[in-house]
């Protein structure tokens, strides 16, 4: 009797389990609205596109924008982006506007299978209607390209797509981001961007182990496609904190002042995606990150970082190690600064993110590889020191560090291994 | 040393080095007047027909156009001490010319320029007479033209600027010898008697000019080896096996490189010269292939039997060596040293070491390679033409007229370029595939093929009567021996027989009166087996004066005698120390004069600031027959803590004699006396498995811009003899500092390079003791 | 694949491996040899060359990644060879062996770019990574010096002249 009702119970359970989990597949010629764009709204979405940065993670070679198969290399397995083209056998050809929103705003692809949360709907819920129908239309804009992406990599469970439905129920809520009325309009529309399309979080933030952002740690700082995307939160590493000035430097031009250059993904987020979007976006992005980190000295940022520079010429000017020698002999020509005028372009290494920031991949990665012309600044070649012995950059990094003022970094062998490996 | 070099026993052509007991020549040619040595009593008879039929047999020393410019030939090599500039500047002078006019040819290997060599701070010493007598011919020959012309007489015209004058009348030289008939020779007995102008009378020796070498050098149109080029060459680089010597390749697996984009083989060279062993070079049609096949092909080697050697070895091996009473050649023997030592009161004995100093000449050895019109050319930089033709000519199997070496700058010389042994490699693989081989080195190989300044150990001893007074000296040096390994028929006898290396002890051959001196030169077998020793600039002086200059110190401080005194006191013009003309007039004398100014402008005995101190080192440079006196002071801060000396200032004295081309040699000392500082403090590596541990400047650390202290230098006005000066400065800088440290904190570094870790731990010990 | 880019002011194509270091392709495709090669890791200076106007270490900067710039070698830094640092160069008597010495100049040109008027601590920090194995040192920072002030003098000289004018 008593096992009866248990196989009731768990009948129905599963029946409304199966209830719940289920979405409706929803094709184009389900969708009654057919689809009119005005070239104001293809042009409107190409922008967004480019403040969502797309193309990035849905390009996996660059003759065929936008037709995935780009891989992504996940504590679960490896994930391939989805063809977003409008081919209709491979890409979202057959997708209406419904499939898209829905796809967009609840994680759910056409056919209504679950999308894992690499694809950062759980951003895109906060996008307004008519923003995504300029997105949609710009993508049906685009030319169709035939190119099945590779079958996602997922091990078991993980491979199981209708495990995304408890995932959703434990981490995801649809409600989309309400406007903040005590700020201004400039700092509202940045957190709309920032928030939603631009999906800053994304990377920025730590996961939890299932692969949520960490919604208490927001903006603490993450290791992503082995690029540090550094803390922009109050716990932020550099010295000089952000501000709207060197924000909007750094998101327009890919440089700032102080804190950094923008190379390896964040690279293509300024240099291929953020450059087609309006200054005012930017200046609203600006607005609102810079209040992420708390007070910051407005104004006085310029005396900080000349007592702070001053302060790291100081603090090694009789060192002599071995890094101190691999830095005069082959990084200070371009990265030496005066104090009271540090330049953008000879990044002040003791305020530099890659340097003060707790995760070393950035400064090692950037030493490795280099940074070509068409990365971080525009036009701008730093070499790359692979030559090095990682014994020489073990202790260049730990030259940089005491120059910074900051403790040794205990894993700069084992990253260095790791980080070698993705050279080869 | 000249004669060493001069040595009926050298392998080369008689009187190699010697320009004098030559006739001179003077004859026009379709370009103009060319005036050339001759050794032919036929030439001296026609001088027209002679130099026209390219009949001067052995020197073409310069020649006038007829549009009036001036072309003077340079055998030596231009490696930064700007000497086609010094040279030219002697031919002009007597030549009375205008300098504007004059420019430098540097000239290729042919016998007919006679014995090449640019080393050892030679060059203006050997050819100072000969070519003031080449200008004076002139000279006199354009003058007898002019006085014919002009019809007055000779004895009433001068010369100046290009143009004879006598009286109001004046003719060019280019209008001499645009049209004239000149045809004039001198004899031997003539040119010897020929007078030299008094040093009142010159007008381009000792004055400032800038160096001819140096606008190239600005714009980057100076061509060195490394931009030979020829159409259809191949880019080699060499995989450098384990040991110097005795490496033999088993097998080489280059599967992996074949998909490198334009590689295209790998070849074993076999060397009938024995100058490289084991050796397989990378053949691409790039550098950068080439240089990236080499990291992707496994050579399986059988290394020599040196493969286990390590610094310690080489070391404990000069100090054993040492040791035995027997070992090496005794060079100075006073007599009664045994002596003094079995009555001495006490005795101060002491050991140095240094370790290996790497050239790391900017450019790394490279050569170009090719067969043409039956004929070898070597495109290269190279310091000692003549002593690698003879291996060339072997390892190519054939007669030494067959080969040529073609001349360019060199990124930097410093010795490395003494020994030409990189230009064998590239001839033999030349040969191989019949076509021209450009070979060039990585920065990582060129370290480990390096005939690197061998490490030395050193034992000096001094022996004290009850007043305290010196009444005995000895000094025992090993090291790697260059010249045995590389040119052994210039080897020296020892006094009590056996060959040593003269240029493995020079400057330890000292003008300290110090009672009885004896002074012991060892080869360090291990070393010269171990790797190709070498000459680094100023070669054994690098070490011996290192040990000599501190142990005067430290004798100066047994006998609580200020050292500037100390020294003073036994720098007696007098005996053995006394000089002789026309090269070292003066003797000690001269020595002590450095001493005492450099005493005066160093501020010595003044008080110094804590843990600050001077200290005094002097020299006469390399060679007692080509003395060049030099004395420096050095200031010293030590750090306690870190134990990280900072030199805050040299001060440095030179005599060089008469100074030819004054900035010159101005710069000269500037850059060795930094190349001093660097080897004292900042360079010095060691052998691990065979091999030395640097290999680029990752590790290996030479001085930068950025610790350069003050630098004050003096010359002495002379117008003696005019001697070399690249070299000295090197010289006296470690021990200064070693002296200074010890001024300045008290205690005592015997081994170089000295290290901020051995301070501090003498510190350490110094205070545990206390 | 082919990469374009420009040097001294001329428009150039070479088909080379993307990590051939630029140096060689300088040296040997376009045939400029000012250019030298000293360490092959960037320790040296000897390889400088501006890119986009900055001095930087050709042996180890991949020509892949220099695609679409401007590359200025020691032949291209002015028409003639007349650069105040060229002369100061002479003025001073500067080089020795001279090999590291286009390597030098361009690393000081494009040091006066951004420190027109450097502090002796300025050039040392700037300059130390260029050797010089002759130890030059002296007179490298002598001639920097000659040169800053004559550029600047001239920039006056420039600017007053323009207000003479207006």
């Amino acid at each position: 009797m008593v096992k009866s009702l248990t196989i009731t119970i768990l009948a129905i359970l599963t029946g409304w389990l199966c209830l719940a989990i289920w979405q409706t597949p929803l094709d184009a010629s389900e969708d009654n609205v057919t689809p009119t764009s005005t070239p104001e709204q293809v042009e409107h979405g190409r922008i967004l596109a480019g403040i969502g940065n797309c193309a990035t993670c849905h390009t996996a070679s660059l003759d065929k924008p936008y037709a995935g198969g780009l891989d992504f290399p996940t504590d679960f397995g490896t994930l391939y982006s989805a063809n977003i083209t409008p081919d209709k056998e491979t890409g979202i050809g057959d997708w209406s506007r419904e499939a898209f929103i829905r796809a967009m705003r609840k994680g759910v692809a056409a056919d209504g299978s679950y999308l894992y949360p690499a694809f950062p709907y759980t951003h895109f819920k906060n996008i307004t209607d008519e923003d995504l129908d300029a997105l949609y239309a710009y993508l049906m804009s685009l030319e169709p390209i035939a190119q099945e992406p590779p079958e996602n990599e997922l091990r078991f469970p993980f491979n199981l797509r209708f495990l995304q439905w408890g995932w959703q129920l434990l981490f995801f809520d649809d409600e989309p981001l309400q406007p903040d009325p005590e700020r201004s309009a400039e700092w509202n529309r940045g957190a709309y961007l920032a928030e939603g399309l631009g999906h800053c979080t994304a990377c920025h933030s730590p996961r939890n182990a299932f692969g949520a952002e960490k919604k208490d740690k927001a903006y603490a700082g993450a290791l992503v496609d082995n690029w540090y995307a550094p803390a922009l939160d109050a716990s932020q590493p550099v010295p000089v904190h952000w501000d709207e000035k060197s924000l909007y430097a750094y998101l327009r031009t890919g440089q700032s002042d102080y804190q950094g250059t923008a190379v390896g993904s964040m690279g293509e987020v300024v240099h291929k995606g953020l450059k087609v979007a309006p200054d005012k976006d930017i200046r609203a992005m600006a607005a609102y990150l810079a209040t992420l980190g708390g007070q910051s000295t407005v104004g006085g940022e310029k005396n900080e970082a000349a007592k702070l520079i001053e302060a790291a010429h100081q603090r090694v000017a009789t060192n002599r190690s071995r890094g101190e020698e691999l830095y005069i002999s082959a990084c200070a020509a371009c990265h030496f600064n005066a104090p009271e005028n540090p330049r953008a372009l000879r990044a002040e290494l003791s305020l530099n993110s890659a340097v003060t920031a707790d995760d070393p991949s950035n400064l090692l990665r950037v030493t490795l590889q280099g940074v070509a012309a068409n990365e971080g600044t525009p036009g701008i070649v730093m070499p790359a020191f692979a030559t090095f012995s990682d014994d020489d950059i073990a202790n260049l990094a730990e030259f940089l560090r005491s120059r910074a003022g900051r403790p040794p970094w205990s894993d700069v062998h084992e990253r260095l291994k790791d980080l070698r490996q993705l050279q080869n | 040393m000249l004669k060493f070099l001069t040595d009926k026993t050298a392998p080369t052509t008689d009187e190699p080095l010697s320009l004098s007991r030559r006739g001179f020549i003077i004859g026009m040619t379709s370009v103009g007047l060319t005036l050339a040595f001759t050794r032919s009593p036929l030439s001296l008879a026609d001088p027209t027909t002679a130099v026209a039929e390219g009949a001067f047999e052995p020197t073409i020393w310069f020649q006038v156009n007829k549009d009036g410019s001036i072309i003077v030939n340079i055998t030596r090599a231009e490696m930064g001490q700007h000497i086609g500039t010094a040279l030219a500047r002697i031919v002009t002078d007597e030549l009375e010319a205008d300098w504007d006019k004059v420019s430098l040819r540097y000239v290729d290997s042919d016998p007919k320029w006679g014995y090449m060599v640019t080393g050892g701070s030679w060059s203006v010493w050997q050819s100072f007479t000969p070519l003031s007598h080449a200008g004076a011919a002139g000279r006199i020959a354009l003058i007898e033209e002019a006085a014919k012309r002009l019809g007055v007489p000779a004895d009433q015209c001068k010369a100046r600027n290009s143009r004879v004058i006598a009286g109001d009348k004046s003719i060019s030289y280019a209008e001499l010898v645009s049209d004239g008939q000149i045809s004039r020779s001198f004899s031997d007995e003539e040119l010897k008697k020929m007078p030299i102008k008094p040093a009142s009378e010159r007008r381009a020796i000792g004055k400032d000019t800038r160096a001819l070498d140096i606008p190239s050098k600005t714009n980057g149109e100076a061509l060195y080896g490394l931009d030979a080029k020829v159409d259809g060459m191949v880019y080699a680089r060499p995989i450098i096996p384990p040991t110097r010597y005795g490496s033999t390749i088993g097998k080489i697996d280059d599967s992996a490189a074949r998909k490198i984009p334009g590689y295209l083989q790998t070849i074993q060279l076999e060397d009938p010269t024995e100058t490289v062993q084991g050796w397989a070079m990378v053949i691409a049609d790039s550098f950068h292939a080439a240089t990236t096949a080499v990291d992707q092909i496994k050579v399986d080697w059988t290394p020599g039997d040196t493969a286990n050697v390590d610094e310690q070895a080489l070391i404990d091996h000069g100090f054993a060596l040492i040791d035995k009473p027997e070992t090496g050649v005794v060079v100075v023997d006073d007599g009664n040293v045994t002596k003094a030592f079995t009555e001495a009161e006490s005795i101060l004995q002491q050991e140095y070491i240094t370790h290996g100093v790497l050239h790391f000449q900017l450019e790394p050895v490279n050569a170009l390679a090719l067969e043409k019109d039956g004929r070898w050319e070597i495109h290269t930089g190279n310091q000692w033409q003549s002593l690698i033709l003879p291996v060339l000519a072997k390892a190519l199997g054939v007669s030494e007229d067959k080969v040529v070496l073609r001349t360019y700058m060199l990124g930097g010389g410093f010795g490395r370029r003494l020994n030409g042994d990189y230009t064998v490699p590239a001839a033999l693989a030349a040969k191989a595939l019949g076509r021209p081989v450009k070979m060039v080195l990585t920065r990582e190989d060129d370290m480990r093929f390096d005939s690197l300044r061998s490490p030395s150990a050193q034992r000096v001893r001094f022996a004290f009567n009850a007043e305290g007074e010196v009444t005995g000296m000895e000094h025992h040096a090993a090291a790697g021996w260059p010249t045995q390994v590389m040119a052994p028929s210039f080897l020296a006898d020892g006094i009590s027989g056996g060959k040593y290396d003269p240029f493995a002890i020079q400057g330890a051959l000292h003008w300290y009166s110090v009672g009885s001196n004896r002074l012991r030169a060892i080869s360090n077998d291990l070393a010269n087996a171990t790797f190709r020793p070498g000459w680094l600039r100023s070669v054994g002086s690098g070490w011996v004066n290192w040990a000599l200059e501190s142990a005067m110190d430290e004798a100066a401080h047994k006998a609580g005698q200020d050292p500037v005194e100390f020294r003073l006191s036994r720098l007696k013009a007098v005996g053995k120390n006394a000089g002789s003309a026309p090269n070292s007039v003066g003797g000690a004398a001269r020595q002590a004069n450095v001493l005492r100014r450099v005493r005066e402008m160093s501020g010595w005995g003044s008080q110094m600031p804590t843990d600050t101190g001077l200290g005094v080192s002097t020299s006469y440079g390399q060679e007692r027959n080509m003395p060049t006196w030099t004395a420096c002071v050095a200031r010293v801060h030590v750090d306690r803590e870190t134990g990280r000396p900072t030199v805050e200032k040299l001060t440095l004295v030179t005599d060089a004699g008469t100074i030819v081309h004054p900035d010159g040699a101005r710069a000269q000392v500037e850059g060795a006396s930094l190349w001093g500082l660097s080897m004292a403090l900042h360079e010095g590596t060691h052998f691990e498995n065979g091999g030395v541990v640097d290999t680029n400047l990752n590790t290996y650390t030479p001085l930068r811009m950025r610790d350069i202290p003050e630098i004050e230098i003096a010359f002495i006005d002379s117008t003696e003899t005019a001697v070399g000066l690249g070299e000295p400065a090197t010289t006296v800088v470690a021990p200064a500092v070693a002296n200074a440290i010890f001024a300045a904190v008290g205690v005592r570094m015997r081994e170089l390079p000295i290290r901020a870790d051995a301070i501090r731990e003498a510190l350490q010990t110094k205070t545990d003791t206390a | 694949m082919p990469i374009q880019f420009q040097i001294n002011g001329k428009a150039t194509t070479v088909d080379v491996p993307e990590d051939t270091p630029l140096l060689w392709v300088i040296r040997d495709d376009v045939g400029l040899t000012g250019t030298k090669f000293g360490c092959g890791i960037g320790m040296c200076g000897a390889c400088t060359v501006h890119i986009n106007g900055r001095a930087t270490r050709s042996c180890i900067t991949p020509v892949g990644s220099i695609a679409g710039t401007a590359v200025t070698t020691i032949e291209g830094l002015t028409q003639g060879g007349n650069h105040p640092l060229q002369q100061a160069w002479v003025e001073a008597q500067t080089p020795q062996c001279g090999y590291c010495q286009p390597g030098q100049i361009m690393q000081a040109a494009a040091m006066l770019r951004e420190f027109p008027n450097p502090t002796d601590d300025q050039i040392d920090q700037i300059m130390s990574g260029n050797l010089c194995r002759c130890m030059a040192y002296l007179r490298i920072r002598e001639a920097i010096k000659i040169a800053a002030g004559n550029m600047q003098a001239d920039a006056a000289e420039g600017a007053a002249g323009g207000n003479g004018h207006a």
